[in-house]
């Protein structure tokens, strides 16, 4: 798992413990309880001068698992590319009080889409690879197809001969080689079935309760994340919520962004 | 006995030839350079570019003719201006590069025939340009060729991983950190310094066969990248020297020549390919339920 506090599905500590005590980790882990993991301020995004993200403000502390809701059209994604520093914006973003391109090494990122030729020739390992850090050892690529449930053999498929599902933890698998402490997700549930979003769901319960890696996820689905996440935040345009999925997620706040339909998927809160 | 004989004794004899021996090694290195840089252009789906980048040289190559200075150094320069003109344009339009390049190819073609009108006279030289000619290869184009190579080659070696990321997965290789934008760039212009280095060997018409054949024979033959680039290097080289022997033997035009093996290696890679694809599919019909 992507930290110092790495253990294997087992729970054992990973034999690589030792080698994620990197310099800039460390460095980083110094100020972590004094500054937030990722720190938004008024940011804004705007398309043609139209405005599809409108002033956000908001904090992550390290360790916690942060979901952008909203629906289609609503600018999660936005919102996230901007964070990430993918597309222009207007405020600011911090990660451990850094600019992005200072902690580039301390963050990863998995698309929504990752639209590529199937038959084209490149295998599960080289494909991991291509992310792997020079100093990072080569053995890591098994360690993380079997954090994200994948048999080590996989590593010699080739990456277009896999299920959707399996493309997708494969995709975990690499954001998470070189132990990122923030990790961006996009709409992580997106092309895989009812199977892969529980072995999903369980991945991520799996980072948040072993391990103080960061997470900022995008999704519009309120059932998958309301158990999962310790803060939502509710765009449309611009922030309609934000806090505790338990606080925020109040049947005023779910009918302002979805509209009535969505009462049907917000299971069992107290609102 | 007699036949091994007979096979040193045409190679001594071509080999015998300076201008055969700038030829094949002039061959040699941009089989290399354009079959790695063409792996990148497979994977980014711009098979097209080579096309274009060396059919706008033909404008280059006439401003050059009309003015009476050296064709290859204005084409390289105008090629340049080409690619990177692609690659604003690609940003600050968001067409698809197949469309700027479909663009560029036809309107600096234009351009060059437009030129070319101007200028009284049978033109020799121009034909060799259409079509190439290893007659033309100097000693001088030769180390151009040569560094070129090596510059292009050494940064290919220090970038490999990351232009191979940025080219599978954009955004993912942009946020670990590479400079996509720069290295798109670099790719251009190297492409485009490459391609117009084999229009001395090829042609404009038919430089871009070295970019696209070796490469896609080589794709259906690999299993992982890494045998890919290697397979993709191997046939570049197959193409190119085995085409340059054979256009000496039967005296045949030497870029035509050459297209022809590349595209004979492409169909016996297709046959290959299609057989296999036959048996394993009776391979799993006969696995037991």
């Amino acid at each position: 798992m992507p930290n110092s506090s790495s253990t294997t599905n087992n729970g054992r500590p990973s034999p690589e413990h030792e080698e994620h005590g990197h310099e800039s980790h460390a460095h980083t882990r110094a100020h972590a309880d004094i500054l937030p993991a990722v720190s938004v301020r008024n940011l804004s995004v705007s398309f043609d001068r139209q405005k599809v993200v409108s002033d956000v403000s908001f904090e992550v502390p390290q360790g916690d698992i942060l979901a952008l809701l909203g629906p289609n059209g609503s600018g999660k994604t936005t919102l996230l590319r901007a964070m990430l520093g993918l597309i222009p914006y207007t405020g600011e973003v911090r990660i451990f009080g850094k600019h992005l391109h200072a902690v580039r090494e301390l963050i990863a990122y998995v698309p929504q889409r990752f639209d590529f030729d199937r038959n084209f020739p490149i295998t599960v390992r080289e494909f991991m690879d291509l992310a792997r850090h020079r100093h990072s050892p080569p053995g890591r690529v098994a360690v993380r197809l079997q954090d994200v449930g994948l048999a080590p053999e996989i590593q010699s498929a080739r990456l277009g001969s896999l299920s959707g599902g399996q493309l997708q933890r494969v995709l975990i698998a690499q954001a998470l080689i070189n132990n990122p402490l923030v990790l961006f997700l996009d709409e992580p549930a997106a092309n895989i079935d009812i199977t892969g979003e529980a072995t999903l769901t369980g991945l991520l319960e799996q980072l948040r309760d072993k391990t103080d890696v960061t997470i900022v996820m995008v999704s519009h689905d309120i059932a998958m994340v309301s158990g999962l996440v310790d803060k939502v935040l509710c765009l449309n345009g611009q922030m309609m919520c934000f806090g505790p999925p338990e606080t925020a997620l109040t049947e005023k706040s779910i009918k302002e962004i979805f509209g009535d339909r969505k009462r049907l998927f917000s299971h069992g809160h107290q609102h | 006995m007699d036949t091994n004989t007979n096979m040193a004794a045409f190679f001594l004899e071509m080999f015998s030839y300076p201008f055969m021996q700038r030829a094949f090694v002039s061959g040699a290195l941009l089989a290399v350079l354009l079959a790695a840089l063409g792996v990148f252009v497979t994977v980014r789906k711009m098979a097209f570019f080579g096309d274009g980048i060396a059919h706008s040289s033909l404008a280059g190559i006439a401003v050059a003719m009309l003015a009476g200075l050296a064709p290859l150094p204005v084409a390289l320069v105008w090629a340049l201006f080409v690619a990177l003109l692609i690659w604003r344009l690609e940003r600050s339009t968001r067409l698809p590069s197949d469309t700027l390049i479909g663009v560029f190819f036809t309107a600096s073609m234009a351009l060059g025939v437009v030129l070319m009108s101007f200028s009284r006279g049978y033109q020799p030289e121009l034909l060799s340009y259409l079509f190439g000619s290893i007659l033309t290869i100097q000693s001088g184009d030769l180390l151009v060729t040569a560094a070129l190579s090596l510059v292009i080659m050494g940064w290919l070696f220090l970038s490999f991983r990351s232009l191979t990321y940025m080219s599978l997965a954009e955004d993912s290789a942009a946020v670990a950190g590479t400079d996509v934008r720069s290295q798109t760039a670099a790719l251009y212009v190297a492409l485009a310094l490459a391609t117009v280095r084999g229009v001395k060997i090829l042609g404009i018409i038919l430089v871009s066969a070295l970019i696209i054949l070796p490469t896609a024979a080589g794709r259906m033959l690999a299993y992982s990248f890494r045998s890919y680039v290697i397979g993709s290097l191997f046939l570049s080289e197959l193409m190119i020297l085995s085409g340059l022997t054979v256009s000496y033997r039967f005296d045949l035009p030497s870029g035509a020549t050459i297209v022809l093996v590349g595209a004979a290696i492409f169909f016996l890679a297709a046959a290959w390919k299609t057989m296999d694809g036959a048996f394993s599919v009776r391979a799993v019909g006969r696995q037991p339920r």
